[in-house]
């Protein structure tokens, strides 16, 4: 499903070049769960932000359901990661200013459903990752745990095929993060979602079906 | 997706109570004193009662008389020729300067030469506003009075509330009556109704009142005097020279002209004027007449140049000018505000990038967000108008002027002032729309 052949990414100054990324080549089956780890700097984040179409590489080829990314440019691009995407981020990044459904709502304001559908979409999300009861509540009135559980409810509430989760229980305590990375679990058993996992922590890796790790740039496992 | 930019933007401005204060005040302070500027230029410049004739209008308010010196100049040129001295001296007969006169005039003047003059659908002849004591019960009082003929309240369409303005018989007959302003029959009454045919002593000569006019509330004196009286009541031959007096002369053109026409008329009438009267003892001999249009004028009493159309352009484009200085100051406040704003949420742009939303989505949201916040402070800014205006009629801070509201003035100043609101949310959304995502959900500041 997820194809990535000879992928670098550099990073160029006018003085400094760095290298993020050396020819990886990675392949993630459809309905896998994946876990990226290595050492702070390594490249995980940078990788799946390529993989996320969120940045772009400097050589190598990466296509989705055989399709070639770079093929996708403006408006094409965005109607991809809004359909076929769904991202979770360590820092949850929810908007402050909206309430908790009116945060789960925003993948489906980018796509022409109705103002009620789109309520009722955001509402089942939630009541997937237990959250019914807190609909109106805004973000600073909820623990880490359940901010991350909102992100996550944003991530599925649009059905895509892959999520990509970038370090999702690294700001939160065991507990929480256990109680994360079951619904992740679930996801990917029940609904057969492509997940693909940054993590640092080995024991939330070990649930997952496949585990590569990077160092300085390069897969190394 | 409007309703959920309206609930972000209602947000948005609750949190951010200092930033939403800022701006706000910013849009409702510019606008409501730009209403006040232009509610005192709508009340002075605007086409409303008395002046509602205003744009077919020419005013004459002075006669020049202009004397050109002419001298033989000799030139004396000294030429060698084979040895000999030779002299060729040659004679110019040209102006050596100018000696002029002017003032405004005798009425005689308009009344027996500049009366008669084609496109002109009417002529009224009126006198400056003359100060008069007079005594009521014991107390002295003052008024304005002018002296004008029965075409003054055709020209002028002042709202007659009791009684009649003049007829003709009231200027032939010159009859001692006189029509006063409600304001002056406030003052000197204490009341506008049941005082026609109360009496007025003015000069050892009584005066009865006839009618009453709906003050105007104007500051423009020609349309602001306590009284008007006849004009025949005056009799300038004996204590004026010729040309000059008290009084002045609007012209209104015929329906069918431009109004440059009447203006050459009136140039061209200067011919009709004699120069071989005994009162010419300085010997002119040239009559100017320089008429202009109200807003001419009007712009003449601000900054005057002999040519009233330079006056008017300076003024106009000055006006222009400071108007567009007093919108782009705002202006460029906000943009700077809601780039800060726009800087702050970054990370949000991020978020709605990576979740599917185009760079057209992005600038449309903050665009939204500005046109709500815009019209929110355009509410406000329209109740600080009102307040404002009326307490400034309330305390009477000009003499006579009443300011009023104008919502077509309104509409154009919201327009304007929303025009920028987009362009400051537009122009700062727009380079964020272009920021990579990766940059933007690094901001973090969620």
């Amino acid at each position: 499903m997820i194809n990535l052949k000879n992928i670098s990414k550099v990073y160029r100054t006018k003085t400094i070049e760095t290298t993020a990324l050396n020819k990886i080549d990675l392949q993630v089956a459809k309905g896998e769960f994946l876990s990226i780890m290595g050492p702070s700097g390594c490249g995980k984040s940078t990788l799946l932000n390529i993989i996320g179409l969120l940045d772009q590489p400097s050589g190598g080829e990466l296509s989705i359901d055989g399709e070639t990314t770079s093929n996708y440019k403006g408006k094409s691009l965005s109607k991809f990661r809004n359909e076929k995407l769904g991202f979770i981020f360590q820092s949850f990044h929810l908007i402050p200013d909206l309430n908790i459904i009116d945060n789960v709502e925003v993948p489906l304001l980018y796509r022409k459903i109705n103002a009620k559908q789109r309520k009722e979409m955001a509402a089942k999300a939630l009541e997937s990752v237990g959250l019914a009861n807190r609909k109106k509540h805004f973000p600073n009135q909820l623990s880490g745990g359940q901010k991350q559980r909102v992100a996550i409810a944003r991530a599925i509430v649009g059905n895509p095929e892959i999520i990509l989760a970038d370090e999702p229980t690294g700001n939160l305590d065991s507990h929480m993060g256990d109680e994360v990375m079951n619904i992740l679990s679930n996801l990917n058993k029940d609904n057969k979602t492509t997940i693909i996992m940054v993590t640092h922590d080995e024991r939330m890796a070990k649930k997952t079906d496949r585990l590569i790790r990077l160092y300085d740039g390069s897969q190394v496992a | 997706m409007i309703s959920n930019y309206f609930k972000l933007a209602w947000r948005v401005l609750g949190r951010r109570k200092f930033f939403t204060f800022i701006s706000l005040f910013t849009i409702s302070f510019t606008l409501g004193i730009l209403m006040v500027i232009l509610s005192f230029m709508q009340s002075e410049l605007g086409s409303n009662a008395p002046l509602s004739n205003k744009d077919e209008l020419i005013h004459l308010p002075y006669i020049e008389l202009r004397k050109t010196h002419f001298d033989t100049i000799p030139e004396i040129d000294t030429l060698i020729t084979n040895g000999t001295t030779k002299y060729d001296t040659t004679y110019q007969y040209k102006s050596r300067g100018t000696s002029t006169s002017s003032s405004t005039f005798n009425k005689n003047i308009i009344v027996d030469y500049l009366s008669d003059i084609p496109f002109t659908k009417q002529v009224t002849v009126y006198s400056d506003n003359n100060l008069f004591d007079f005594f009521i019960n014991g107390v002295k009082l003052t008024m304005q009075l002018m002296f004008a003929d029965e075409n003054y309240f055709k020209i002028f369409d002042h709202k007659i509330i009791a009684g009649r303005a003049f007829e003709s018989s009231d200027i032939t007959n010159a009859n001692q009556v006189m029509v006063i302003s409600s304001l002056s029959a406030e003052k000197y009454f204490g009341r506008t109704e049941n005082i026609l045919g109360e009496e007025i002593k003015i000069d050892e000569k009584t005066y009865e009142i006839i009618g009453v006019y709906q003050h105007s509330g104007k500051i423009i004196s020609f349309v602001s005097p306590d009284a008007i009286l006849p004009h025949t009541i005056l009799d300038e031959s004996d204590s004026d020279p010729f040309y000059f007096g008290g009084f002045r002369a609007i012209y209104q053109k015929d329906a069918n002209i431009e109004i440059n026409q009447l203006k050459k008329e009136i140039v061209n009438a200067s011919a009709n004027i004699p120069l071989d009267h005994p009162a010419n003892d300085f010997g002119f001999n040239e009559v100017k007449l320089v008429p202009r249009t109200y807003n001419e004028m009007f712009a003449q009493g601000i900054y005057y140049d002999r040519d009233p159309t330079k006056s008017h352009r300076i003024i106009k484009w000055t006006v222009l000018l400071l108007l567009l200085f007093f919108i782009a100051l705002p202006t460029i406040n906000l943009i700077n505000l809601n780039t800060s704003r726009i800087l702050e949420r970054s990370s949000e742009i991020g978020v709605r990038k990576s979740f599917g939303a185009t760079d057209t989505n992005i600038v449309t949201q903050f665009i939204a967000e500005n046109i709500i916040q815009t019209f929110i402070g355009g509410i406000i800014g329209l109740c600080l108008a009102i307040l404002m205006i009326s307490f400034l009629n309330n305390i009477g801070y000009m003499a006579n002027a009443k300011l009023i509201i104008n919502f077509k003035f309104f509409l154009y100043s919201f327009i304007v002032t929303l025009f920028f609101g987009i362009v400051s949310g537009a122009i700062p959304a727009y380079r964020m729309s272009k920021l990579p995502i990766v940059n933007a959900l690094k901001e973090n500041k969620l």
